[in-house]
């Protein structure tokens, strides 16, 4: 026995890459699949017939353009959280922060689209600026992880959970609050939600029609991740991260510097949870609302575990997971199946490929 | 504020206590050993609607709490394989048997019970101790209590002199600052580290039991609502050391019952800053504003034996 060998060879690049997401795509599939079984176990457990199920679950999410554009919309959140989160992790940092990063975006969006006098600009400034706002916002709140890190030595994984705590009862703040983003109060039951963004700061369609509402999200979250997934294969960001993931000590003496990495890694991961948070409300829900980044960022960070560092593995678990979302909202609707289940096939993929992970690995390790 | 109105707050600041309590004992007892026991809130929340089943079920709240401790051991058991056995991503893991159980527990409770059902679970009645609870003012609003509030004293003073005084203790903490001298001593990191896990699981299941036939003797779906994670938040604050542990448990129980104390009495505090209080003050320990934070150095790192 030697008790004395590193746990792990520091062997090559892919080794030690990035944990949790390094795994043959085939066992990311099978994961799905075995999720999905056990979902469908669950469905005739609980007594509804397949036949009845099905059907609901594939209306709700392909059956029509309208439903298809809700899920493409959803993918893009989905698809923002889970490039921070892949982005982050090529450093070796685990960003659980989507979630608070998606509230604090929402805010900060609805505040200037409410009251940063930007109805009536020109140039489509009335809905980009808060998006830009959100970004920027959701891009210090991670940063401020970032720096934790790097200064202080704080997990990152305590400080984003926290962060995302303290950022979704800030948002609850701003809606009960009249001095804050609370719609004005002209009878008791008026609710606690913001007043609607004006029309101009709502994200313009691409269809131009309601019935198929795609926002510019899309494109946007397209471009994105063309740009993530060249920044991550080539350019010296792309390389700093890896290097800073793989080895701190010894980038930090080839003179990378290791501390403004980790920051901007979070910066970054933050800055597309905030602008995913911007996108929902200006693309979707049109009003700050309780509850209203609820799930989303756990989702993101699925995506992102689920995509083994790889831009088009986000692409296509957000995909997936969207689907699945608007399947599963269906499914309870019209079928009366519980959305609960959507969570458990979530949580069962989760398990599975986290606990697969370290597997593959120490086999790959003692082989 | 007077005499009434601070023995009610310090009675009800000690029951919302409670179940943080509980669940932060085990939990404090996991991170020594180097396990950071996410999965805790899916551990209460199966308790909780595991004990009010069993209460529902049976007519007998003894019944709901063996219900809840039972139904706990395959969630911690997963938790410690994945952990321990698997080494997998601990956080991870943990927010995927979470999402998990949040999943499970919500069917389970509307093919038992259906959709909006609001039945009245038999719980466990209050008691007070003689003496204290003959108190004048302070007996019955303080000390009567059910009687999960004294096993949870009783509970984290037992825990914390196993910790302090014993084999067993100094075994546990060794695993989380340096596990690999434990294991050249002889004993099973794996072992330790499994069974503080499943330690975690017996007090969270208290606790979350504590929630649903102890307190409001009913259960809402995903009615934990993140008292697990404050449990976390409250070892992390607490600089993972048993005394201020539960200064912070307490000290959240008691922003809790402000919520309902500060309007009566006429102050107004934006309730979101109540809620928002054990994170924030939590994220202000962690960010190192005061003083060093002592985690175990080994938490969350897997041990593997090489």
């Amino acid at each position: 026995m030697s008790a004395e060998a590193p746990p792990l060879p520091a062997t090559p690049w892919r080794s030690n890459l990035s944990r949790l997401t390094r795994l043959p795509g085939v066992f990311a599939l099978a994961a799905v699949l075995v999720a999905f079984l056990v979902g469908l176990l669950l469905v005739v457990a609980m007594g509804v017939p397949l036949g009845k199920a099905i059907p609901a679950f594939l209306s709700g999410a392909f059956g029509s353009g309208y439903a298809i554009s809700a899920s493409l919309n959803r993918s893009v959140v989905f698809a923002l959280v889970g490039l921070g989160f892949i982005l982050a992790n090529r450093a070796g940092l685990t960003n659980v922060g989507g979630e608070g990063q998606i509230a604090i975006g929402g805010i900060v969006a609805t505040a200037v689209a409410l009251y940063g006098g930007v109805d009536g600009l020109p140039l489509g400034l009335p809905f980009i600026l808060p998006m830009l706002a959100a970004t920027l916002a959701g891009g210090v709140w991670g940063g401020i992880a970032g720096v934790l890190r790097a200064r202080v030595g704080t997990n990152e994984v305590i400080s984003t959970l926290l962060l995302s705590f303290i950022a979704v009862w800030l948002l609850y703040w701003c809606v009960q609050s009249e001095h804050l983003l609370r719609q004005p109060m002209t009878t008791s039951a008026t609710l606690p939600e913001s007043a609607e963004i004006p029309h101009s700061t709502q994200l313009p369609l691409l269809t131009g029609s309601y019935a198929t509402p795609v926002t510019i999200g899309l494109p946007i979250m397209i471009v994105l991740a063309i740009l993530v997934a060249v920044v991550l294969a080539r350019s010296g960001l792309g390389f700093r991260l890896r290097a800073v993931g793989l080895n701190p000590v010894a980038s930090a003496r080839a003179g990378i510097r290791v501390a403004s990495t980790i920051v901007l890694a979070m910066f970054i991961a933050g800055a597309l949870g905030g602008l995913a948070g911007a996108m929902m409300l200006q693309g979707e829900q049109y009003t700050l609302k309780t509850g209203f980044s609820s799930g989303y960022g756990f989702d993101g960070l699925v995506v992102g575990l689920l995509a083994r560092g790889s831009v088009s593995g986000v692409l296509s678990a957000a995909l997936l997971f969207a689907f699945l979302r608007s399947g599963g909202i269906a499914m309870e609707m019209s079928a009366g199946v519980p959305t609960a289940l959507v969570m458990v096939i979530q949580g069962l993929i989760v398990i599975m490929i986290a606990g697969a992970a370290y597997w593959l690995e120490r086999r790959e390790a003692s082989a | 504020m007077t005499w009434e109105m601070l023995a009610v707050f310090i009675g009800s600041s000690l029951r919302l206590a409670t179940p943080l309590l509980l669940g932060a004992v085990g939990e404090l007892v996991s991170e020594r050993a180097g396990v950071l026991n996410m999965s805790i809130e899916g551990m209460m929340l199966t308790a909780a609607l595991a004990g009010a089943v069993g209460a529902w079920a049976t007519g007998s709240p003894e019944i709901g709490l063996l219900a809840g401790l039972l139904a706990v051991l395959p969630v911690a058991a997963l938790q410690a394989f994945l952990t321990n056995g698997l080494r997998a991503n601990q956080i991870v893991t943990g927010l995927g048997i979470n999402i998990l159980v949040l999943g499970i527990t919500t069917l389970a409770y509307r093919e038992i019970f259906g959709a909006r059902s609001r039945e009245t679970i038999p719980g466990f009645d209050k008691w007070s101790p003689p003496v204290l609870g003959d108190m004048p003012v302070f007996g019955e609003a303080v000390f009567q209590q059910v009687w999960l509030v004294y096993a949870a004293i009783g509970l984290v003073l037992l825990t914390g002199f196993v910790l302090a005084h014993t084999a067993l203790g100094v075994a546990i903490k060794a695993c989380g600052e340096n596990p690999r001298a434990v294991d050249k001593s002889g004993l099973s990191v794996t072992m330790i580290r499994s069974g503080a896990v499943m330690f975690t699981g017996f007090t969270a299941a208290l606790g979350g039991v504590f929630l649903s036939i102890g307190d409001i003797h009913t259960f809402t779906e995903g009615m934990t609502n993140g008292a697990g994670y404050i449990a976390i938040v409250a070892v992390i604050f607490g600089n993972w050391r048993m005394g201020r542990t539960v200064i912070a448990c307490l000290l959240f129980g008691a922003a809790t019952a402000l919520q309902f104390q500060l309007p009566a009495m006429g102050i107004e505090i934006p309730n979101a800053l109540l809620i928002m209080a054990p994170y924030l003050l939590a994220f202000i320990a962690v960010a190192g504003l005061v003083g060093r934070q002592n985690a175990p150095p080994a938490l969350t790192v897997p041990y593997w034996r090489a």
